[in-house]
């Protein structure tokens, strides 16, 4: 710029934290509190509010710990490997995926899990990422071999996928049993007066390459009807704040977590079997956990006693 | 971050939003762009006060929320002191600001531009200390490079309060003057000349060119300029008057218009308030007017008329009584987990919850 020794020295002294000091220098104040006398709007109400939550007496905040606990594990990480680190210039983006929707029940809130991507990874990478419980569900009907379940899950069954993003469908076709289950969405459009939907692969896909709108809703689908709503909140540049480990990501930021549904026996354990038409239960349906499920419908031997109907039950907590 | 944290924030919104405005109208004030006047304004209001108080998770919240005002401040339609004294501000803010590691300062790709143009006027102008702060923030990497200015929050909120943005802080519309400058009037009468020429010489005739022929106005340009002249000294009288002008012809305006006001919002009311008589043929379904109290609450705008109709739950607790245990019975939800439990029933006092009022 030009300019002179001195007068970069005034400026330094000016323009130094010093002069932004508002308290004197032997009296480092308790920022933990607001000051007494506070002449500032927001100090004004924020004092209201310190005042009524003495008042209280509310212990730490359940989700408060769950978010430090996420946010330590990922803020600010190095990596320890100079392979790993994300390179400068590159660009994250903030992508809500939101919990598909109950209908029958109206809610408030809109249940999602927001996920950090950098623009060099792929779509099939943020696939996997996604942890929806339809994916573990057992479908059939198993009181008569309760110990085979575990064999069936959904997510074996039925591998297809697609991301739906402006006007293109993203089709999963890494395992060969992924059929292409947006060619019917396609097929109808052509019917009607729809602009013509093209395709591609998501394994090929990187983020750098799509054209994105930011909270514009987009489209997750997978075991064919299980639709999840994913919206890109926000897209920014690296910065060195941000946790540099490449294999941390795709990162988890925030999580809602369900209420989940206990044993009726127990009330300790989460609901793992679900049965209808039985003499034992006390209603029906009627939700237990494993041990109390075997305790009550099979004996010692494990031979099947009395009548009843058992589904493998996933609870919606699942990934709490 | 979590989202419950944004929205409890959004409460503060307007007590930090008029203690910018305070700062700022404070130094508009003083008519100077140096840091030192800004430092002491910023010192007698004791601002760095502004972050005590906030605990854990609060802090990133509250950061994150004076940030995002205070950078409202620093772009256009603002005037350039107004620009200084945001850039200031979020100076300060970034360096007071209580969490860690630091919240940074979000720059959207479409303000770019205009921060390069502020650069470039600042230096022009040898405000040192401008240019000085601002390359200290990019140094210390305060800002983060995003695509738009403020992280996207769903709000569910059936009024979205607009904040109108302040009329003092505005500079002065100078559109005509940027469009029409002297350059641009130069070239248009070389042009023009140029063009007179061509007419006359592609004419048969030496004395006059034919009438036929004119198509432009002859005296386009000094007419272009003695209206933006116009207009410029327009504006500088009706400056001019504002200033020199008691308060009370300013009054006196805005008595008129807030009585006119005034007169519109009781016509409103009453229209409103009043019920129309049904005809004959339905004066059995004749509307009842509740005597509901219009005090406008801090939530509502006034003049706003419209009555919420109560839901389906407050109207069946008011229509319908069962007495005793069965009532009981039917308003609370089922416990599945209690139909297994022992038959002694357990006194239950409900949990007394004082919500806080904003």
């Amino acid at each position: 710029m030009g300019i002179g020794a001195d007068t970069m020295a005034d400026l330094k002294s000016v323009c130094s934290l010093d002069s932004l000091r508002c308290h004197p220098v032997d009296q480092p104040p308790d920022t933990d509190f607001v000051p007494p006398d506070p002449t500032l709007r927001t100090l004004i109400q924020r004092k209201k509010k310190q005042d009524h939550r003495a008042s209280l007496k509310i212990c730490k905040n359940r989700h408060d710990l769950y978010a430090d606990e996420l946010e330590r594990l990922t803020v600010g990480r190095k990596p320890e490997e100079e392979a790993d680190m994300v390179p400068e210039g590159e660009v994250v983006l903030t992508i809500n995926v939101y919990y598909p929707a109950t209908f029958e029940k109206f809610t408030y809130v809109r249940p999602h899990v927001t996920l950090l991507m950098t623009g060099s990874h792929s779509l099939a990478e943020l696939r996997d990422a996604i942890c929806c419980v339809s994916d573990l569900q057992v479908c059939g009907e198993f009181s008569n071999t309760p110990d085979m379940a575990p064999d069936f899950i959904s997510k074996d069954h039925y591998k297809s996928a697609f991301f739906y993003f402006e006007g293109v469908f993203y089709n999963d076709m890494r395992y060969p049993e992924c059929q292409d289950i947006s060619i019917t969405t396609i097929e109808w459009a052509k019917t009607r007066n729809f602009p013509a939907y093209s395709q591609a692969k998501m394994e090929d896909t990187r983020f750098v390459d799509l054209k994105l709108k930011v909270g514009f809703p987009y489209l997750y689908c997978h075991q064919g009807d299980c639709e999840h709503l994913v919206i890109i909140t926000d897209i920014r540049l690296t910065h060195e704040n941000d946790c540099l480990d490449k294999k941390l990501y795709p990162l988890l930021t925030h999580k809602h977590r369900v209420t989940t549904q206990k044993c009726a026996v127990c009330h300790v354990y989460i609901g793992r079997w679900f049965t209808t038409d039985d003499q034992f239960a006390p209603s029906d349906p009627c939700l237990f956990c494993d041990k109390c499920f075997r305790m009550l419908h099979y004996d010692a031997e494990g031979n099947k006693l009395g009548e009843f109907l058992a589904y493998p039950y996933v609870d919606r907590g699942a990934f709490n | 971050m979590s989202v419950k944290g944004f929205k409890e924030m959004d409460f503060y919104r307007k007590q930090v939003r008029s203690d910018c405005v305070e700062l700022l109208s404070r130094f508009q004030k003083t008519d100077s762009v140096r840091f030192e006047v800004f430092s002491n304004i910023w010192r007698e209001m004791k601002f760095s006060h502004i972050f005590y108080g906030t605990l854990n998770r609060e802090k990133r919240a509250f950061s994150r929320l004076i940030l995002d005002t205070a950078y409202s401040f620093f772009l256009p339609p603002f005037s350039f002191q107004i620009r200084v004294g945001g850039l200031y501000l979020l100076y300060c803010l970034y360096q007071c600001q209580t969490a860690s590691p630091p919240e940074q300062i979000r720059l959207a790709l479409k303000d770019w531009l205009d921060l390069s143009k502020f650069e470039k006027d600042a230096v022009d102008a040898q405000h040192l200390d401008a240019v000085y702060i601002l390359r200290q923030l990019m140094f210390q990497k305060a800002f983060n490079f995003t695509a738009m200015p403020t992280v996207l929050v769903y709000k569910k909120k059936r009024k979205v309060e607009k904040s109108a943005p302040c009329e003092e802080f505005m500079e002065r519309a100078t559109r005509p003057q940027e469009l029409i400058n002297i350059e641009l009037l130069e070239e248009l009468s070389n042009i023009h000349e140029l063009y007179g020429n061509l007419k006359s010489s592609v004419s048969l005739t030496s004395e006059q060119a034919d009438p036929s022929f004119n198509l432009v106005r002859k005296d386009l340009i000094p007419q272009l300029r003695s209206t933006v002249m116009d207009f410029y000294k327009w504006q500088q009288r009706k400056d001019g008057t504002d200033e020199d002008e008691d308060s009370d012809e300013g009054t006196s305006s805005k008595q008129e218009c807030s009585k006119r006001a005034e007169l519109i919002a009781s016509i409103k009311s009453k229209a409103f308030g009043e019920a129309a008589e049904a005809p004959k043929s339905r004066r059995h379904r004749q509307v009842e007017v509740n005597q509901t109290n219009y005090e406008a609450g801090p939530s509502h705008s006034s003049g706003y008329s419209r009555r919420n109709k109560p839901s389906l739950k407050t109207r069946t607790n008011e229509n319908l009584y069962i007495s005793g245990d069965l009532w009981k019975e039917v308003t609370t939800a089922t416990h599945i987990s209690r139909l297994t439990t022992l038959d002694f029933v357990r006194k239950e006092k409900p949990k007394e919850y004082k919500k806080f009022k904003w």
